[in-house]
């Protein structure tokens, strides 16, 4: 009996650090003046590395992009193209040139100026070093120039509307030449923080750079708390552990923040897709008939019901609201278990779901399954370690039949244009009209990024269950939370605390 | 062994007492529970039904369903199925791997064998379970299996401990003395005279280590680690319970009442079958 007695203790313990989690550190010291001198934000998925040249996943520009890096251009909370780095750009006639005239008195937190020759150095590296996936995005880029110390010229092979944008993106980020040896670990940027203190499976915190070029942010420290638990960063928020919840991951638990004059919460729309994602180079899912079972086996409003409490946007294609040329596709497959088995023509398959052990995949992939196996598929579900495991088996192998993640990063359909990409998507129709909207006119973009979308979810190249919202709850009294997540980070210039 | 304490005379010649009649109760109504799942559940386990989210106990679903829609009684019922298996599997892969340790440690007490078995159960012993299962979840993948290798592997030295102690027990025994002394070997010695008179101890270890592989089968479900979703489990039907502990709390209740029951009952059929198989064990030593 005593052995059990230590079980419990043990078991008990391992509960009792989890909700601590959010205690220590954090929670906002106030000086004297009553302003507060720091903020502390919950956040999931810890990054592997600060290196988000050479490391997937979204969490590494979530904390650094904007605030430690900066590029040269920035997307404002309409969605619009502002500048950052560069003061004013100027496209030439036939759109293959910009010039970009850089913000003078700029520098690195390494105490280097910001030159021309950084930018140069940086738009090459992405092309030299980088191993993301989404580099491609970039590929209309023939040659970057120095014309002067502040103005750089950027000439492409074709004209590209993606451009602009891209770089407003973590592809955009600016590197200094003599910073980025150690970018897993002390990442040097020109933004208004600086790398504070990382504290590996813990918290992120950043301190505001003291030579910043421009307005001083209004918290002198913000400090990013990783939870592996949703509960624990709800009861931190609670404890006044936190006093901001960037994401919330049990949305069930809405209600325990409905006192108004404690709580605030914030509910917009992300770049987010939920995406079911078919292996379609790998039997079953090679074959586009039992793809589109797929889609019609799901009812995706009783999904979004269940897994995420209903909060969320069903989108049925890769193109969120946010973006000018989207198109309500939901209504190309529509639930109807009836067509699915027809489609299946009476076969039953059985396939593995290796999905990340986050909380929308587990949920989502426990209706998905349930829904499947209503139509004659049998998925057996497989949670994987996130980021690690998932990546390298799921991402970078292919190795799985069905997965679940949330595809994160903006106007990401180009995604589907790439062959070895692990959704393995092979429909060089799809490529041609990606290529036709980025080198057209804006009519034409999306005129052009409709069809695609209309094509991948006809194609079914994949199925999107819902889009991921953006729901911040924080303590009363924070103010600057962006209501529509719709760039990669999250951006604590705003942030402030009474 | 301590030996057969006689309590109040309750005990006296093996009869029933109230012990092991209420952990026999409690361990039958979950292997009930176990079986009839196999056969029958009200409402199909894993079924998602959105028309039915938190459906209020009642019509057909005696204690509601969860926030997919899922019957929690059916859920229960396969959850006990989950809980019995793991536990079977890990005292198995224990007292296999344990007994047999022992009982060599036991009967060679002066060798260096004995010194070494009893040393590396010493190391296990001293590895946390549940952290080597997270070990393990962390690199084969989460699963049941996983978890109950793990669990296994952690309980071995108990049984190891025990079959020694009642080992070294018997070997002085004068039956074992004449056995020798006529010849006999030891492998013979090990399965005619000694499994006999160490198994009503290990069946006591056993029960209490049940006992021990459902709370950490929960733990681990609970942490991520253990059964996979959606395969009901006790411990993941509390984790998915957490975000809702505010508002619908019985969501939690059911699982923690059906894991309390289990981890009591095999416990009190524990302590009920020690003082049920003690004075037998006397018995027979006296008339041995």
């Amino acid at each position: 009996m005593r052995r059990i007695g230590i079980w419990i203790a043990a078991g008990g313990l391992l509960l009792a650090t989890a909700a601590c989690g959010g205690g220590g550190g954090g929670g906002g010291g106030t000086a004297a003046t009553g302003r507060a001198q720091s903020l502390s934000v919950g956040a999931v998925a810890e990054p592997a590395n600060l290196d988000f040249t050479s490391t997937e996943g979204a969490a590494i520009p979530q904390a650094l992009l904007v605030n430690v890096y900066e590029g040269l251009v920035k997307l404002d909370q309409d969605g619009k193209i502002a500048p950052l780095l560069a003061e004013k750009w100027d496209v030439s006639d036939d759109r293959r040139t910009y010039t970009f005239t850089l913000r003078d008195n700029v520098t690195f937190s390494s105490g280097a100026p910001f030159t021309a020759d950084d930018v140069v150095f940086s738009l090459d590296r992405v092309r030299s070093d980088w191993k993301l996936k989404i580099k491609t995005q970039l590929d209309a880029v023939e040659k970057t120039e120095k014309k002067d110390d502040s103005t750089v010229v950027v000439t492409l092979k074709r004209p590209s509307n993606g451009f602009l944008y891209s770089m407003a993106t973590r592809l955009g980020a600016m590197f200094s030449r003599t910073g980025v040896a150690d970018l897993a670990n002390k990442p040097v940027g020109t933004g208004p923080y600086v790398l504070g203190a990382w504290r590996r499976g813990d918290s992120l915190r950043l301190d505001a750079n003291p030579s910043y070029w421009g307005a001083k942010p209004p918290m002198p420290s913000v400090t990013l708390k990783y939870f592996k638990d949703a509960t624990a960063m709800n009861n931190a928020l609670l404890t006044g552990g936190i006093d901001v919840i960037s994401s919330v991951q049990a949305p069930e638990s809405l209600q325990q923040f409905a006192d108004p004059a404690r709580f605030e919460t914030v509910e917009g729309s992300t770049n987010g897709e939920v995406v079911l994602s078919m292996n379609n180079s790998r039997p079953p899912f090679d074959d586009k008939k039992v793809r589109q079972a797929v889609r019609h086996a799901i009812d995706h409003k009783a999904l979004l019901d269940t897994a995420w409490a209903g909060r969320g946007q069903l989108i049925g294609s890769m193109t969120p609201p946010t973006d000018p040329w989207y198109e309500d596709r939901t209504g190309d497959y529509p639930y109807d278990p009836a067509k699915a088995r027809e489609l299946l023509g009476g076969k039953t398959y059985e396939v593995t779901m290796r999905i990340p052990n986050l909380p929308y995949a587990v949920n989502s992939a426990q209706v998905v399954k349930s829904q499947l196996a209503q139509v004659g598929i049998t998925a057996e579900i497989e949670p994987l370690e996130f980021p690690a495991r998932w990546l390298d088996q799921v991402f970078t192998k292919a190795d799985y039949h069905l997965s679940i993640i949330n595809h994160v990063e903006p106007r990401d359909m180009g995604i589907f244009a790439d062959k070895s990409y692990y959704f393995r998507y092979d429909n060089p129709e799809f490529g041609k009209l990606l290529a036709s909207a980025d080198a057209g006119t804006e009519q034409e973009q999306a005129d052009d990024l409709k069809q695609a979308a209309k094509l991948l979810s006809e194609d079914a190249a994949a199925d999107w269950l819902f889009l991921f919202p953006n729901l911040i709850v924080a303590k009363k009294g924070v103010t600057g939370l962006p209501k529509n997540a719709i760039a990669e980070s999250f951006d604590f210039t705003a942030l402030a605390k009474r | 062994m301590k030996g057969g304490q006689v309590k109040g005379g309750r005990t006296r010649g093996g009869r029933l007492n109230a012990g092991l009649l209420a952990g026999g109760t409690l361990v039958g109504l979950v292997v009930l529970a176990a079986l009839v799942s196999f056969f029958w559940t009200p409402h199909d386990p894993t079924l998602v039904d959105a028309a039915g989210k938190l459906r209020e106990p009642g019509g057909g679903y005696p204690l509601g369903a969860d926030k997919f829609g899922r019957d929690t009684f059916s859920q229960l019922m396969v959850g006990a199925r989950t809980t019995l298996y793991v536990g079977v599997v890990a005292v198995g892969i224990a007292a296999l791997a344990g007994v047999p340790l022992g009982v060599v440690a036991g009967m060679t007490p002066r060798g260096w064998l004995s010194e070494l078995i009893m040393r590396v159960n010493d190391l296990v012993f001293a590895f946390p379970a549940l952290l080597l299962a997270v070990m393990l979840g962390a690199v084969y993948g989460p699963g049941t299996l996983t978890a109950m290798i793990a669990i296994g592997v952690a309980t071995v030295p108990a049984f190891a401990r025990v079959a020694r102690a009642a080992t070294l027990q018997v070997m002085v025994t004068d039956y074992v003395l004449a056995a020798r002394a006529a010849g006999r070997g030891r492998p013979a010695i090990a399965v005619r005279h000694v499994l006999p008179n160490i198994g009503s101890v290990l069946i006591v270890q056993a029960s209490v280590s049940f006992a021990i592989a459902i709370l950490a089968e929960a733990a681990l479900s609970f942490l991520g680690f253990g059964t996979r979703p959606p395969t009901p489990s006790w411990g993941r039907m509390l984790q998915e319970s957490q975000e809702l502990l505010f508002s619908t709390p019985r969501l939690a209740l059911w699982p923690g009442i059906a894991v309390a029951v289990a981890v009591l009952g095999f416990n009190l059929l524990g302590d009920g079958l020690r003082d049920y198989l003690d004075p037998k064990l006397r018995r027979i030593r006296a008339e041995g």
